[in-house]
């Protein structure tokens, strides 16, 4: 897709990309993201963010052998339990709804629906995914750190004409992912992987509305003229 | 403004301009901002937006208990990690001996240092405060896609010639900002947004804030 260069237009192109074309990422282009990146806040300067971006030989040997493994028991961490997370629920099933609709498979095609999770293991074929991870010790105000660093990327990869699918699905795999990368599975958690390429704008899974809740009910405004 | 250059010059404001923020340019941001993603779409975040009386209100309660010193804190979460170690602790400190290296402030000069600290519960001066919060049974993932959204009102806010100081430091006065604004009690306070016109001339808006090296952050395979 065009490059969205301005923040705004960033955030407005900024889409869960699930079909990449095999247009390859150029380091050169990567490392100048990764380096503005740095810039992303946290509470105390702590950037508790840690990273590998793997593409090529690399990346083809570890989705190999996450195809080869189980998910894993216990998770890594809840993504989002239904039973605790009853308001969001709804919204989860509605982006599954709208994204099957948009692939033509239908509700009872059970087969249809795996195939396609399964294609979050090799990241929607994007040349590029990066890895992230950080210290177990790091707590919930961290993770939103992370979360600022993680927007700051993928807001600067639609400058430079890029797409990305944030995938926490890939914590099924954290053990392999960690052995792989000879990170340690004791002193730092996985955390999820975001897919880096170039969007396959022809697919129409890149393509169906997403919802999102009215400002109203969100946000309160008090004392404002 | 382009994403590079919001990304780059936003940084923590610690002085505003008396100059107020327009409603509507801060719901024009905000709606943009809830295209931020989120896992499974949750979209966890939820504000309130102070000004004006409103705002004055807050900073009068919690000028009122600063005295107390600790015995008035009330924070709903641990801001930093019990157990710091290595580069990660080295950080903690780095950027306020920074901020005061650039105020001239010396670490003996205890009341100073604290005079300044001090200044976060008047939001630095700044017309605007958002206090952000979030239901209490969302887990650390929904926290990181708060954080997503936080930094796109902050990139969005640079490219409306805005400026903010996210502050964590408010969650120590939870208490009092309950008695003031409608946070539900199923919620959890996380922290503050100072928004406003920087005043980019003050010493304190322009210190070196340190980064780790790119090599420290990520690593690579294949390319």
């Amino acid at each position: 897709m065009s490059k969205s260069t301005t923040v705004s237009q960033a955030v407005l192109s900024r889409r869960s990309i699930r079909a990449f074309t095999d247009q390859p990422v150029p380091l050169d282009l990567i490392r100048q993201i990764m380096d503005t990146a740095r810039w992303a806040p946290s509470g105390c300067n702590f950037q508790p963010w840690e990273g590998a971006i793997l593409t090529g030989e690399p990346l083809r040997q570890l989705q190999a052998k996450m195809q080869a493994s189980q998910p894993q028991d216990p998770k890594e961490y809840s993504w989002s339990d239904p039973e605790v997370l009853p308001e969001c629920l709804a919204r989860l099933q509605q982006v599954g709804a709208d994204m099957y609709t948009a692939l033509h498979v239908e509700r009872a095609d059970k087969a249809g629906r795996a195939d396609f999770m399964a294609r979050n293991v090799v990241s929607f074929d994007a040349p590029a995914v990066l890895m992230v991870y950080f210290p177990r010790v790091m707590g919930s105000p961290q993770w939103s750190d992370v979360g600022m660093w993680l927007q700051t990327i993928m807001l600067l990869l639609r400058e430079h004409g890029l797409d990305s699918c944030p995938q926490e699905f890939l914590s099924m795999y954290s053990k392999v992912i960690k052995d792989f990368l000879g990170v340690s599975d004791e002193s730092h958690i996985f955390f999820c992987g975001i897919a880096i390429g170039y969007q396959d704008e022809e697919d129409p899974v890149n393509h169906f509305d997403r919802k999102r809740e009215p400002l109203d009910g969100k946000i309160q405004f008090l004392g404002f003229e | 403004m382009d994403v590079t250059e919001a990304v780059a010059s936003r940084r923590s404001i610690r002085a505003f301009k008396d100059q107020p923020v327009d409603r509507a340019v801060l719901t024009r941001v905000l709606e943009k901002a809830q295209n931020s993603p989120s896992g499974g779409n949750t979209q966890p975040w939820n504000a309130v937006m102070l000004a004006g009386a409103e705002l004055a209100k807050l900073l009068a309660k919690v000028a009122e208990v600063i005295p107390q010193g600790l015995a008035a804190y009330s924070p709903e979460y641990n801001i930093y990690p019990p157990e710091l170690e290595g580069a990660y602790a080295a950080r903690r400190f780095g950027v306020g001996e920074a901020m005061y290296a650039a105020l001239d402030i010396p670490r003996e000069d205890k009341a100073s240092r604290l005079k300044w600290f001090g200044r976060n519960f008047q939001a630095f001066g700044a017309p605007v405060l958002m206090l952000v919060h979030t239901p209490r049974y969302m887990g650390p993932p929904q926290w990181s896609d708060m954080g997503m959204w936080l930094q796109t009102v902050m990139l969005l806010l640079r490219e409306e010639g805005l400026d903010s100081c996210a502050q964590e430091a408010w969650a120590v006065y939870t208490k009092q900002i309950r008695e003031c604004v409608d946070i539900p009690d199923d919620h959890i306070f996380f922290c503050g947004l100072a928004i406003g016109h920087g005043d980019r001339d003050q010493v304190i808006n322009q210190f070196p804030v340190p980064r780790a090296p790119l090599d420290e952050v990520v690593r690579w395979q294949g390319f």
